[in-house]
């Protein structure tokens, strides 16, 4: 257990902390969590001085998520089996006028989630659910209670093993619907249970469901036919389905994204496009940006609304512009990353912390900061082992004397 | 951008054209107006000098309205903007920012009387009006990451008093004259005009109130919307939201609302267009009011409603509350 180690690193940094802030004084922290490609561990970098935190051993290689508070960090391990909760650190508290943050040590939470290929994982409102495929299950558990070091979930079952997707709503929980002539294919659409698991009403059809996102109040499901669009209505979901525009080509989305700031979803189109989504019109609904090569991975910034960032197998990390629909500026970061072979070798993935755009270079061994200001490249910070999946956290808040 | 300019440009390039485009259409100011309410004033102080797009439309609910890419696009190519400030619309300092805009983002309530949000006691009390610039200085602070917002230090519903409606206007015959001298006779002229509907209207609303006895005026609605309200008129609202919808009541807020609209004895109780009634509903039916109707508090009614105007809200509010209150 790095129990005694991480608290004592968390006196030090208070200590720090208290010694220069003799009055409220405003604080910028930024954290990196990033996964290896090939060994059990995550890996903490200080973003603001590219120093080491701490490296987590886990128990398989991971692919991460970050909660909507930036509170906690999942490492989702499917050939593992499990899912395990780290506590970033970082926190903040509204104070109306000004928001305070709280800036401790990483520590694993103590929160493992186990089971049979832990896949999709999916957080609204404070709520985690994720997804064992192997057991077509659905394990729910509250970012509180994470964050109190305890693994108390609750299960909502479907049918059938498959590689599905669950989603807390209020009350209720979203289920895709396993496919049950062929049960090694993608889910055929979504339910809705209530509280006590029973289905409501019947299915909404969405074949080959494969990727959800939110942005603001609306959550959306990725299918081959176009989208299903998840809102409130007197405190149920309402869900309607927004078919693909008769102009698009032959695709679909199995990527989803939501915007930060503004409201739209991006999404894959075809290997080398992507599409951008309003979810709130009837036409017009769909914009397509076509690419200079094939797509790797793609981000939205949660800070300039105005723009999202796709990483292309050439080694060039784009800037797209979202209220125009283009791409505003192209930079070349890494050697090329071939995206024939399997979907998951190790390739770039992109993040954003604050003012810095974080692109992670496996085959090299270190992740590329770029100004996401100026669009330029800043620096680089070497990392240990193949660095592959990446979220960040942080931000930026005052901080009081005696806190 | 200057309108003289503009249309200096356009008669060079119609002059080398055969057809003539249509000039009074291409040549009108482009306003934006943040939601509906301000669309309305906006239309009445431009009139056809003005293309006014609204970008919470009628029964929306700008405290939590989530800005689309299509809406920076709107903001980017306007030539004035007009918003309402005091934090009302939330989504204002991303929205702008994501839409680079060049234009003047013109917030109405500024030089205005304005009220303090006084969200801890639940409901707003004459003493605690505050006067002056302080105001608008409330700028949303840049908090941590994303789009969050927050609660302003002031009540930002300043429309709901027909005496700052007529600032409004007048902040908007400003805004319109700064960007197109050559209308400004124009809409000096309509801003006059309207304005001598507001004050009719205003001493319609006094009249009506005079007509409720004083310890029939308290009533319950959704959320804090009538603060201004209730300090020009003397109507006092009670609501279990604060000043905006974006965090629900507690059971505790509702517990207390119950408790108090039995010391008070409340007398009619409303749901609001932009809310779900539901919780209103609950109140009514474990305090026995009877649901007065509908007010409209931060949206107009769509065409077909009977809240299209900001007049007819107006209207629509008054006779609504003194047809509850006196037929109870
Ligand atoms: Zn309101």
């Amino acid at each position: 257990m790095r129990t005694n180690l991480a608290s004592a690193t968390a006196i030090a940094l208070f200590l720090s902390l208290s010694t220069s802030a003799a009055h409220a004084e405003e604080v910028t922290a930024w954290r990196l969590f990033i996964s290896d490609h090939a060994d059990p561990k995550v890996t903490v970098i200080d973003a603001v001085d590219g120093g080491k935190l701490d490296t987590f051993k886990i128990k398989g290689p991971a692919s991460l998520h970050r909660s909507e508070s930036g509170r906690t960090v999942f490492a989702v391990q499917g050939s593992a089996g499990v899912v395990t909760g780290i506590a970033s650190g970082i926190s903040f508290e509204d104070h109306g006028e000004h928001g305070d943050i709280d800036v401790e040590a990483p520590k694993l939470a103590g929160v493992e989630i186990t089971g049979k290929k832990p896949s999709h994982f999916v957080e609204h409102d404070g709520d985690f659910a994720a997804f064992f495929d192997g057991e077509g299950v659905a394990r729910i558990i509250s970012e509180k209670v994470v964050l109190e070091g305890k693994s108390d979930f609750r299960e909502v079952k479907t049918d059938a093993p498959q590689h599905g997707v669950a989603v807390t709503y209020g009350s209720h929980v979203l289920l895709s619907e396993p496919n049950r002539e062929k049960p090694d294919e993608l889910p055929v659409g979504i339910r809705v249970a209530d509280e006590a698991g029973a289905p409501i009403g019947g299915i909404h059809a969405c074949p080959d469901l494969h990727g959800e996102a939110s942005s603001g109040n609306i959550l959306a499901f990725a299918c081959a036919t176009g989208l299903l669009v998840v809102s409130h209505r007197d405190g149920t979901p309402a869900i309607r389905h927004l078919p693909y525009a008769d102009s698009l080509p032959d695709g679909k989305t199995t990527t989803l994204i939501g915007g930060r700031g503004l409201q739209y979803f991006l999404g894959n189109y075809g290997a080398d496009k992507v599409v951008l989504i309003d979810p709130t019109v009837e036409s017009n609904a769909f914009r397509l940006i076509s690419l200079p090569t094939r797509r790797v991975h793609f981000a939205v910034d949660p800070v300039r609304a105005k723009y999202a960032y796709v990483f292309t197998e050439d080694g060039q990390l784009h800037q797209l512009d979202v209220v125009k629909a283009e791409i505003a500026n192209s930079l070349k970061l890494t050697d090329p990353y071939s995206m024939d072979g399997h979907w998951s070798e190790p390739r770039p993935r992109v993040a954003v912390a604050g003012d810095k755009i974080v692109v992670t270079d496996p085959l090299k061994g270190v992740l590329h900061l770029v100004d996401a200001t100026s669009f330029e490249k800043t620096g680089d910070i070497a990392v240990e082992g193949k660095p592959f999946n990446i979220v960040s956290v942080g931000g930026s808040g005052q901080t009081h004397e005696g806190e | 951008m200057s309108r003289t300019l503009k249309l200096a440009a356009v008669m060079g390039v119609i002059t080398s054209l055969p057809i003539i485009p249509s000039v009074a259409a291409a040549e009108n100011l482009k306003v934006v107006a943040s939601f509906s309410i301000i669309g309305d004033f906006a239309k009445n102080v431009g009139g056809d000098r003005v293309d006014i797009i609204t970008l919470v439309g009628p029964n929306g609910d700008a405290h939590v309205y989530e800005p689309k890419p299509a809406d920076a696009a709107t903001v980017g190519s306007a030539d004035v903007v007009l918003v309402n400030g005091l934090q009302f619309e939330g989504f204002l300092q991303r929205l702008v920012e994501a839409s680079a805009t060049k234009a003047p983002v013109v917030e109405l309530t500024k030089g205005g009387e304005v009220l303090r949000n006084t969200e801890e006691e639940g409901h707003h009390d004459q003493d605690k009006a505050a006067k002056g610039e302080e105001g608008h200085a409330a700028e949303a602070k840049e908090g941590h990451e994303e789009g969050h917002h927050h609660h302003g230090e002031f009540d930002p519903h300043a429309w709901q008093s027909v005496h700052n409606a007529e600032l409004y206007v007048k902040n908007i015959a400003d805004a319109f004259c700064a960007a197109d001298a050559a209308g400004c006779d124009t809409y000096r002229a309509n801003a006059e005009s309207y304005g001598q509907q507001l004050a009719a209207l205003e001493e319609e609303i006094k009249a009506a109130v005079a007509e409720i006895p004083e310890d029939k005026r308290t009533i319950i609605t959704s959320h804090d919307a009538y603060g201004y309200f209730e300090h020009e008129y003397g109507i006092k609202f009670l609501a279990p939201e604060g000043v905006s919808t974006e965090s629900e009541a507690s059971a505790a807020d509702v517990a207390a609302l119950i408790k108090q609209i039995r010391q008070d004895k409340a007398s009619a109780i409303f749901v609001e267009n932009v809310t779900n009634p539901r919780l209103i509903e609950q109140i009514a039916s474990e305090t026995g009011l009877k649901i007065g109707g509908e007010l409209y508090s931060d949206a107009l009614s769509d065409e077909n409603g009977p809240a299209a105007t900001y007049l007819e809200m107006m209207r629509h509010n008054i006779t609504a509350i003194k047809g509850a209150i006196l037929g109870s």
